[in-house]
């Protein structure tokens, strides 16, 4: 019986060839685009690649200081005086970093200049990030102090600059100051890796930052273990409570907050600076609520679609029952046929969604992108779409199973 | 065989109730060849659904093999239609994406049969039509005599009881329609019933007895 089901869907599908591309088109597009996105969202917030550590780290990047009465507040990144003052000496973390926001610096190479991106970080840094290093080393503990002027660029920066050539132990001039390239690390595109050259922090040509409580930092502050992340994010609003600025008339009043990746994204979204909830619990339920919507659509169309097929074949389904057929069996029949094109369908999608995955890391449309496919988000979408699936074939052929025989041989449905 | 007793059916729609049959009281016979005739729109084609379970009466009894059939409910009904009768219609109704031997196995498809001794007994029905040679083809390929031969074929494939026809000669010219004919009244010398609706008065005759419709209700 399984048989004569296959061969009637396969007549079906081919016969009806726009029907069929239609319904494997919508399935097809709606997982591809689920995929993509997911795996661009995985590549943002979930612990991967050189911030596979992220569920044990998270960042302070913003501070604000009111005055009395709230007549004048200032916003903005954090001064490594307080990263090295009031984070550095906290009790529930195992390693703060103190990096400076990715910046452009012209590179002078060969009668060339490149705009590249350049950051300044501490020895911590190195060692909260895991940078997959591909030739030489990081800068240490030692190269930080000692305010050595040595630089790391990223695979593709390294094969821009020096062509042909090895980057190791070449002369690097970046705004203005001369670096030696001791290390080349794997490209990455994610929150707080993202660069195309790292120095030391003490190569600032000025040691003023050294005494700012605003400034060009944000802070990465490692936890032994995701358990303790709570800890740290009430010692900072603690520490925030506590902060004495240089001049206590000027500002009185400190916020700041211990962010996961997704609160980050959510704080900058929603403008939530001042309050400790970032709404990040809003960012996901409004990115599950467009996702759902955005495979709603698709799915309610699938069952249109497959009603109408199932409902046209009327005929069929008439002489199938006069000839024993129960609608228990004409609902396994057509199941069985909504599933197949939707397995088609999703094979196809998954076929898609890795081209095109692979063609946005290739295009350089967004540079140093490295992203996989989330194979559990593929069997939740598969899911979905098998369970609309099902639905569409459920739907008619119950609607069927309510018509006698010489009803729907006369096409009454 | 087959007892209607007092069978009314009544088509409602939402401004029109048009009454199809009133107070039939028909008994079929084991074996017999019976024909239904009357003018169009009469009620025979009501009637024959009926007797076969395709449809089910507002009013009254059918009893098969002198059992009433009391629930119409979804599973016990196709179960009956299955094992009891085969059903032949006008327009022969043949799933056109399936080849012939696909659609003539398709009532062993509701039994517990391995496909090796659906598929013999597909074959053989088919042989027994004349037609063992054009088991691959697509049913659009055949002329319309071939295409009803092959849904006698799947009518009697399971071995029916009763044979039901339902102007099975109606889309066919003469001489398609002769072999139709030929062939039905074979299958019942060799113990079929067969209750055939025609208008045909010579095609009729041909059966064991003669039963007329107007306006709904049997006539002598």
């Amino acid at each position: 019986m399984f048989k004569n089901y296959l061969i009637t869907a396969y007549k079906v599908y081919t016969r009806r060839k726009l029907f069929t591309a239609i319904n494997l088109a919508c399935i097809t597009l709606t997982l591809m685009v689920l995929l993509v996105v997911t795996a661009l969202l995985q590549n943002a917030f979930y612990p991967t690649g050189v911030e596979g550590r992220s569920d044990r780290f998270l960042q302070v990047t913003t501070l604000v200081a009111e005055s009395e009465g709230g007549n004048s507040v200032r916003t903005g990144p954090l001064g490594y005086k307080l990263i090295d003052q009031y984070l550095r000496p906290m009790k529930s973390v195992q390693l703060v970093a103190a990096i400076s926001s990715p910046r452009t610096v012209s590179v002078y190479q060969d009668d060339r200049v490149s705009e590249l991106m350049l950051r300044r970080a501490d020895a911590a840094y190195w060692q909260i990030l895991d940078f997959k290093v591909l030739e030489g080393s990081v800068p240490s503990a030692e190269d930080v102090a000692q305010g050595r002027f040595v630089a790391v660029l990223n695979a593709s920066t390294a094969a821009r600059l020096y062509p042909g050539a090895s980057a190791l132990g070449q002369q690097l001039n970046a705004g203005g100051q001369t670096f030696k390239v001791i290390g080349v690390v794997e490209d990455t595109l994610q929150l707080n890796s993202y660069s195309d050259i790292w120095v030391p922090v003490t190569t600032d040509p000025s040691s003023e930052y050294r005494n700012q409580m605003f400034g060009d930092f944000f802070a990465l502050l490692l936890a032994d273990s995701p358990a303790q992340l709570p800890l740290i994010q009430a010692e900072v609003a603690e520490v925030a409570r506590n902060l004495q600025f240089d001049d206590p008339r000027q500002w009185n009043l400190a916020l700041m907050w211990a962010d996961s990746k997704l609160d980050f994204f959510a704080r900058g979204l929603f403008r939530t600076e001042r309050q400790a909830d970032s709404g990040a619990g809003l960012l996901l339920a409004i990115i599950a609520a467009l996702m759902i919507l955005f495979m709603l659509l698709p799915a309610l169309n699938l069952v249109n679609l497959n009603s109408g097929r199932i409902l046209e074949r009327s005929s069929e389904i008439g002489v199938r029952k006069a000839f024993g057929a129960s609608s228990r069996t004409l609902v396994i029949q057509f199941v069985i046929e909504n599933v197949l094109l939707c397995l088609f369908g999703g094979l196809l999608g998954l076929i898609a969604a890795i081209a095109a995955l692979n063609w946005l890391e290739h295009s350089g449309l967004i540079p140093y992108l490295k992203v996989d496919i989330n194979l559990a988000v593929f069997g939740c979408g598969l899911a979905i779409t098998l369970f609309f699936g099902l639905l569409s074939g459920v739907i008619p052929a119950w609607k069927m199973s309510r018509l006698h025989p010489v009803q729907a041989l006369k096409g009454a449905a | 065989m087959i007892r209607l007793e007092n069978i009314s059916k009544t088509y409602r729609t939402d401004k029109v109730e048009t009454l199809a049959l009133k107070d039939i009281n028909l008994h079929v016979n084991k074996g017999e060849f019976l024909s239904i005739m009357g003018p169009s729109g009469c009620g025979k084609s009501t009637l024959l659904n009926l007797i076969g379970l395709l449809d089910q009466p507002g009013a009254g009894t059918i009893s098969v093999d002198g059992a009433a059939v009391k629930s119409y409910r979804d599973k016990d009904v196709a179960q009956l239609r299955n094992q009891t009768f085969g059903f032949i219609f006008q327009s022969f109704h043949l799933i056109n994406d399936l080849q012939v031997i696909d659609n003539v196995e398709l009532p062993l498809l509701y039994r517990s049969l391995p496909a090796r001794e659906r598929k013999q007994r597909a074959r053989e029905a088919l042989e027994r039509v004349g037609l063992g040679a054009r088991m691959e083809h697509y049913p659009n390929q055949l002329s319309g005599g071939q295409q009803q031969r092959v849904a006698i074929a799947r009518a009697i494939v399971g071995r029916p009881q009763v044979l039901l026809a339902d102007e099975p000669t109606g889309n066919l010219d003469s001489q398609m329609g002769g072999e139709v004919m030929d062939l039905l009244l074979r299958l019942n010398q060799e113990g079929t019933t067969v209750v055939m609706v025609t208008h045909d008065e010579r095609e009729a005759k041909r059966g064991s007895h003669i039963v007329r419709v107007f306006d709904g209700q049997l006539v002598s």
